[in-house]
């Protein structure tokens, strides 16, 4: 498996347990008030991380798409479909 | 001078600002039906980014998102959930759709759809179900917008007037611009919108309880169920894990399906601009965290307001704040209502003419034009009647349009990804997908609840519409591999088609969508 393709599929597994870990009953575990993170409650704060990191990932696979596609049109860039 | 007509004076200020950019944007659009439809496939991308941004949030956010935080606490935290999970596909998604528009001048989603899977009804039932979704989405940006108004004008301009006068406005540059004055009016107003929600998101909390760590204290002590997921329903009962869970869900998967929003990977410039775009979005939806911040500080408050969504005005006028900032905060909500609004409006006209009427009768450039300006219209005062009815249900009704919205999804993947799919496939599904959707929000509409486990009725929608569109597809003959190779495979099936002269399927399919 190569770079392009890891980070394909870490990206994908990221918005997998994303979705996993915000609705039930993965979500449970974080569903607490206490303690507040930044002054919001914890919950609140844990789908907020979800988020934020959603960003860092998916700007990690543009970056790797990018350097990719600069390599030359090689196969690799085709057949997306992941995430 | 009194205080409301110094704020309705800067409301209208704002107003004459946002027609003036979007008067402005349509000179340099080019006068074809791409040029109006699809911004003539050129916005980079802060004008693409705040699009998309503005566009998702709509009234709904900036006013039923405090609504929402205020009276039924955590369970807004969905709003927060969806975003983020329905954009990402989109990285994929989105440049392989905008290259298929691109090679087969495809303009609306439906085109897509029926290139692959030809049919006549399938068209006419995209465009219909897109327009009956739209319609009391419409609505309730317009009851946004006059709610706005007639709270923070003390009463002296009714929701009525409000709402006619913001929306002859959004009329106004829609109808004489095109797809470019919502581009450049949404990166204004988008702009506009972060600022307020984020300044008024720390400072109401601050200066009612001394800090945004403080309210949560109080409101843990005082209102711990408002803290907990799935939070609360409307009626104020604690409201249902499947409820709150498949919310999230459909909402994720019907996001992009929306028509206003994935006509957008056909007016970026390029591929590069709309996965920028998809990876800037979250940074957009934690915008959502000061908007319930603002919710959240009404929830201790003695007096409340005349309904949730009124949370908002009610607070920003209670703190005695200055005009200017009552002002400015007039014109976000407006923003919010108005940069959703116009991209309803623009494509629900877009998609009844190329969807609707297109296919079964042939129209000129400049008929097409005329009449999409005739729907713009039409579409407003359809949507302006309903919003006089303030006791028209609406969040019900868009609940439900997302039942339909969301529909549209295993056609579109089924489009781009899977080989096997005919047409027959595609329509049994989405009629058996939207009729379930329909009649699950029926029954609970007139009372019966017979949904299982509370889930939302359009993931049984797709419970029962992936399995026919599956099952039917097996069971129907294999469309031609040109045809296919030319959707599932674009940039190859292109070049081998124009050094083999294997060319004629990409020829068909342009001519079965624009040879009518």
């Amino acid at each position: 498996m190569n770079g392009v393709k890891l980070v394909r599929a870490g990206a994908t597994i990221y918005f997998v347990l994303f979705l996993v870990f915000v609705t039930w009953p993965g979500f449970v575990p974080f569903n607490r008030p206490l303690p507040l993170v930044l002054g919001l409650p914890f919950n609140m704060a844990a789908i907020g991380l979800w988020v934020g990191l959603g960003a860092v990932v998916l700007f990690v696979l543009d970056r790797s798409e990018e350097r990719n596609r600069e390599r030359g049109p090689g196969r690799n860039s085709r057949n997306g479909g992941a995430a | 001078m009194e205080r409301w007509q110094l704020i309705a004076g800067l409301i209208l200020a704002y107003l004459a600002v946002t027609l003036g950019i979007g008067l402005m944007a349509g000179r340099r659009a080019s006068r074809s039906v791409t040029g109006y439809v699809a911004g003539d496939r050129r916005f980079g991308l802060l004008v693409m980014y705040f699009v998309t941004g503005a566009t998702v949030f709509s009234a709904f956010a900036f006013l039923g998102g405090p609504g929402w935080a205020y009276s039924r606490g955590a369970a807004a935290f969905y709003i927060l959930s969806y975003g983020a999970l329905g954009i990402a596909p989109w990285y994929f998604i989105g440049p392989r759709a905008a290259a298929l528009g691109r090679r087969f001048g495809y303009v609306t989603q439906a085109q897509l759809l029926v290139g692959r899977f030809p049919s006549r009804f399938l068209s006419a039932l995209m465009a219909a179900l897109s327009v009956a979704a739209f319609v009391p989405y419409v609505t309730l940006q317009m009851q946004g917008a006059g709610i706005v108004i007639e709270a923070v004008t003390d009463g002296h301009v009714p929701l009525a007037v409000g709402a006619a006068i913001a929306y002859g406005i959004v009329a106004l540059y829609v109808l004489t611009s095109g797809v470019a004055a919502v581009g450049w009016t949404n990166t204004f107003q988008g702009i506009f919108m972060v600022a307020i929600a984020w300044s008024l998101g720390i400072y109401l909390p601050i200066r009612l309880y001394g800090g945004v760590g403080e309210m949560f204290e109080r409101i843990l002590a005082e209102r711990p169920e408002m803290l907990s997921v799935p939070g609360l329903t409307a009626a104020g009962d604690p409201w249902s894990w499947g409820g709150y869970s498949s919310a999230i869900l459909v909402s994720a998967i019907g996001l992009m399906m929306w028509p206003h929003l994935f006509m957008k990977a056909f007016t970026a410039r390029d591929d590069r601009t709309l996965r920028r775009t998809v990876v800037l979005f979250p940074t957009f939806q934690l915008f959502l965290i000061p908007v319930f911040l603002i919710g959240f500080a009404g929830v201790l408050l003695p007096e409340s307001p005349p309904g949730a969504d009124f949370i908002l005005p009610f607070l920003i006028l209670r703190s005695e704040l200055p005009v200017l900032v009552v002002g400015l905060f007039c014109a976000g909500a407006l923003s919010a209502s108005m940069s959703t609004g116009d991209a309803l409006l623009h494509a629900a006209a877009s998609v009844t003419v190329e969807d609707g009427v297109g296919p079964f009768r042939r129209l000129s450039d400049a008929a097409q034009r005329r009449l999409m300006r005739i729907l713009v219209l039409v579409v407003g005062v359809v949507a302006y009647w309903f919003a006089l009815d303030e006791d028209s249900s609406l969040v019900v009704l868009l609940l439900s349009a997302y039942g339909i919205i969301c529909q549209f999804a295993p056609p579109i993947c089924a489009a781009l990804f899977w080989r096997r799919a005919t047409t027959p496939g595609i329509v049994a599904g989405l009629v058996a997908g939207s009729a379930t959707a329909v009649f699950f929000f029926t029954t609970g509409y007139l009372g019966m609840e017979l949904r299982p486990l509370d889930l939302h009725e359009g993931i049984l929608g797709l419970m029962v519409h992936i399995p026919v569109l599956v099952g039917v597809s097996l069971a129907t003959r294999p469309q031609d591999r040109d045809h296919t190779e030319a959707f599932l495979n674009p940039r190859a099936s292109a070049e081998t088609g124009a050094s083999s002269g294997a060319a004629p399927a990409s020829e068909r399919i342009q001519r079965d969508t624009h040879g009518r």
